[in-house]
């Protein structure tokens, strides 16, 4: 199972990938040490939208569908969480709501990806339909402001957005409960990014991987091999969305708040700016530009929110007219070649 | 009915454009509400520095397909091979533009007002504005058609539709038949803005509200926009007239997207695909 | 011999114009099938309907004693049928390496894969471009990569639809020995083909098509020794 973390589906096999893979781990797991808690916290928020980027990397990168739906799914799923832990009461019980809240996420995805993928909606139409799902699940939401629009205890409120949940937590020692905030939720994203992340290199370089790619290249070929390509897909479609999902129970736990803007324009179209800009191809290099990007953006983003937006369109436009495959995993694929021309050439993948 | 004429209208309206480009070219432009938007933005314009209302929308309209070839001439035509990075370079647009808006004139306009004049029928009373929309929807209908179908222009346009190359070595000139197309499709959504702008709040974002319908019209609608558009509006537009009456504007939102998934999964072709299986 | 494939009364429908009717095919186990025709026969609808990419109007089709008229083709490669289809389509993008390895890991232990891979190479003279992407092989070579993919899917019946299209005569006559290799071990073959040389060099049995309609059908002898299908190819007394 292991030896599946390297294969033909990801760049960066050999031992050379490795040991920086894990000097930057190291690096991520003392950094709270040295920052301050303003920082940390910071970087927990950029790393629980990584989640989202993975996910649609696998969908559209490697299975060949690109879904304009991961806050969608996000908007599921964080509403789903903030109904949950307001209604169960908070406490431990978070975590009863993070799971449920990301299986909710992925039956909305098996839903609306029958009805998709067994409906033959491929190319640009299976965009904007997801997108258009999107968008009306933002109006639905904003259109929930009046008291009757409660679930339970949980008052959806409209564009002000839901408040008032507990963040994630479990019980620690001493009777004490750890709630994660700060530090503590930097560390959970960290472990979930490396679970993930190792977890959709097994599963890319398996059996299911190698059919999904050749799904992408060309479907009919690969039915045409014994391979069921509505099923590979759907659950292709159903793994992305819920890690949106994933990423949209992390953020409302993060601001103990989730708004319908979260879900709607021009939200729904960053996590395609991340991938397309980083490279939709290959989820290392999705994972590492995902996460630059967030970090560069965020200081732009406090002195204009416009003009913050604006690059990201800019982004957008240009790396489909200059480096369609994406600008890191060129970078990533130049440095490669470096490195392979030394003696021990021809490692690697 | 009166309900059903206004939907139906709406829907016309706003994907007329969007369904031009995608019939033609195969490109569904993402940037096609900043084109309603621009529509709109000129007539408000024109109408405060004093243009009549009227040739205020028609400058609209033409500033709208002029930007539109520019458009196609500098970022679209690159895409014609690769339909799915022309999704994203149209949406890359269509956020630089949004933003870019919002930075520029700020977060909303004054208005223009809707034009006064309503006529009773029975005990309800009605806009005479309405009825224009509803005649303007028509009317774009029309014009497609005649463009299309009674034009020289049309000819080539159709002919390239079907097979570019073949048009190409016939002599059409495909590249010219391509920016004149999004020109029209750029232009029907100033008209839709132009239209529209008496009777909503203008703000740079204002595109998001057209373009759920423009999508699942143009979806439902099909590859063939001749045959397809027109069809779609009236069955969507039945479905969420009779939605909105039964349970309001968000019912009936959700459940035109919930019917509109639902045909696609039993009309894999739209409507167009159907009806020319059965013409068959 | 018993009949691995047989198609009962299969008809085929586009817009009012019968493209297949009223055919009753049937492959015998064991050997090689070619069913040829002239242009617009109806060859290519008909291995549509048997491979399952196109549904029939009429009639069904019976493969290993099961009926798989309502099957999709995924499902017939299950049953142990293989296809190559006209137009070489092979996964561009992916080293060809990995094109054996997707049709290959349906039925090889992962511990035998890269073995099983090697020696399909070296049957398809690929062995040198094993890391190359696919789509930058010739067109001849696509086409053997792809038979390669056929026949990693250790086939009962082999569909093959113009194996031999924009091959060299030298090429086209090798392709022809590694069917009749093929056959050799067991495998049931079934050729569309208009290449009356290479029918000549592998077919056991004929079923010729015209006008969408079973024209005649036996041994390759008595197809090649018919007057009238002779008269089909070459036009003479019917128009066309």
């Amino acid at each position: 199972m292991l030896r599946l973390v390297n294969g033909p589906q990801t760049v960066g096999n050999g031992p050379a990938f490795w040991i920086s893979f894990l000097v930057v781990l190291v690096g991520a797991l003392v950094y709270p040490l040295f920052a301050d808690a303003y920082d940390v916290g910071n970087f927990a928020y950029f790393l629980l939208w990584v989640f989202m980027a993975l996910g649609l990397c696998l969908m559209w990168g490697y299975c060949g569908m690109l879904s304009f739906g991961q806050t969608f799914f996000f908007g599921i799923a964080g509403y789903a969480y903030g109904v949950l832990a307001i209604n169960f009461g908070g406490g431990t019980m978070t975590l009863a709501a993070l799971v449920l809240a990301v299986l909710l996420a992925a039956l909305a995805a098996l839903v609306l990806g029958y009805f998709l993928i067994w409906g033959r909606v491929g190319g640009v139409f299976f965009g904007i339909v997801t997108l258009s799902a999107t968008l009306v699940l933002a109006f639905f939401l904003g259109q929930t402001a009046g008291p009757e629009w409660r679930i339970g205890e949980a008052r959806l409120n409209g564009f002000n957005g839901m408040k008032g949940m507990d963040p994630l937590n479990v019980p620690w020692f001493d009777d004490e409960t750890l709630y994660f905030e700060g530090s503590s939720l930097y560390y959970l994203a960290i472990g979930m990014i490396v679970l993930v992340y190792l977890g959709l290199r097994m599963l890319l370089n398996s059996r299911f991987g190698n059919v999904i790619v050749a799904i992408r290249e060309d479907p009919q070929r690969a039915e045409l091999l014994g391979y069921d390509v509505r099923k590979y897909q759907l659950v292709t479609f159903i793994i992305g969305s819920s890690l949106a999902g994933l990423s949209g129970v992390l953020y409302t736990s993060w601001g103990q708040f989730i708004t319908p803007s979260s879900v709607g324009l021009p939200a729904a179209a960053m996590p395609i700016v991340w991938v397309a800009f980083s490279g939709r191809g290959d989820i290392t290099a999705t994972m590492v530009g995902s996460f630059l990007i967030l970090v560069a953006f965020q200081t732009i983003t406090v002195h204009s929110q416009q003009a913050a937006l604006i690059l990201m369109g800019a982004m957008l436009l240009t790396t489909v007219m200059v480096a369609p495959q994406g600008f890191v995993i060129g970078v990533a694929r130049l440095v490669g070649r470096l490195f392979r021309r030394g003696p021990s050439a021809r490692a690697g993948d | 009915m009166y309900q059903f004429a206004d939907v139906f209208a709406f829907l016309i309206l706003s994907a007329a454009g969007l369904a031009i480009v995608f019939g033609m070219m195969g490109v569904i432009n993402m940037a096609h509400g900043e084109f309603i938007m621009c529509g709109a933005y000129v007539t408000v314009g024109l109408v405060h520095g004093g243009v009549p209302l009227p040739l205020a929308q028609l400058g609209g309209v033409l500033a709208a397909a002029v930007i539109g070839v520019v458009v196609e001439v500098l970022i679209v035509r690159k895409f014609y091979s690769r339909p799915l990075d022309s999704l994203l370079a149209t949406w890359g647009l269509s956020l630089v533009v949004t933003q870019g808006m919002l930075i520029v004139v700020g977060s909303s306009v004054a208005g223009i007002g809707t034009p006064p004049g309503s006529f009773t029928v029975g005990e309800y009373s009605f806009s005479v504005y309405r009825l224009v929309l509803f005649g303007g929807a028509l009317a774009a209908l029309a014009l497609i058609y005649v463009i299309f179908m009674r034009t020289r222009f049309g000819v080539h346009a159709r002919a390239t539709m079907q097979n570019p190359r073949m048009a190409q070595s016939l002599g059409v000139r495909v590249g010219r038949i391509y920016g004149l197309s999004f020109g029209i499709g750029a232009g029907l959504a100033g008209l839709c803005g132009a239209l529209y702008a008496p009777t909503m709040t203008l703000i740079p974002t204002m595109g998001a509200t057209f373009i759920v319908e423009s999508f699942v019209t143009v979806v439902v609608g099909g590859a063939n926009v001749l045959l397809g558009t027109a069809p779609a509006g009236l069955l969507l537009a039945g479905v969420r007239t009779a939605l909105n009456a039964w349970a309001g504007q968000i019912v009936g939102q959700i459940g035109m997207l919930l019917a509109v998934i639902i045909i696609i999964r039993l009309l894999p072709e739209g409507v167009s695909g159907f009806l020319a299986r059965r013409s068959r | 011999m018993t009949e691995i494939l047989q198609t009962r009364a299969l008809g085929k429908t586009f817009g009012g114009l019968d493209a297949v009717s009223d055919v009753d095919l049937s492959v015998q186990t064991g050997e090689i099938h070619c069913l040829i025709g002239p242009n617009g026969a109806g060859k290519s609808t008909l291995f549509k309907l048997v491979v399952g990419t196109y549904a029939p109007t009429r009639g069904n089709i019976v493969f290993r004693d099961r009926d798989v008229t309502a099957q999709r083709p995924y499902q017939r490669v299950k049953e142990g049928m293989s296809i190559k289809m006209q137009t070489p389509s092979v996964f561009r993008e992916l080293p060809v390496r990995q094109n054996l390895h997707i049709a290959l890991q349906h039925h090889v232990a992962s511990q035998a894969l890269a073995q099983e891979e090697d020696r399909l190479l070296e049957l398809l003279e690929l062995s040198a471009d094993a890391g190359k992407p696919a789509g930058v092989l010739s067109h001849g070579q696509q086409q053997w990569l792809e038979i390669g993919m056929a026949l990693a899917l250790k086939p009962a019946l082999l569909l093959l639809d113009e194996p031999t299209a924009g091959m060299s005569p030298e090429e086209t006559f090798r392709t022809g020995e590694l069917i009749q290799q093929l056959n050799g071990t067991g495998v049931t073959v079934l050729v569309v083909e208009h290449d009356m040389t290479f029918v000549r060099q592998i077919a056991q049995r004929v079923t010729v098509l015209h006008f969408g309609k079973v024209f005649a059908r036996g041994s390759i002898e008595e197809i090649l020794a018919d007057q009238r299908v002779e008269e089909i190819y070459l036009g003479k007394p019917h128009e066309h």
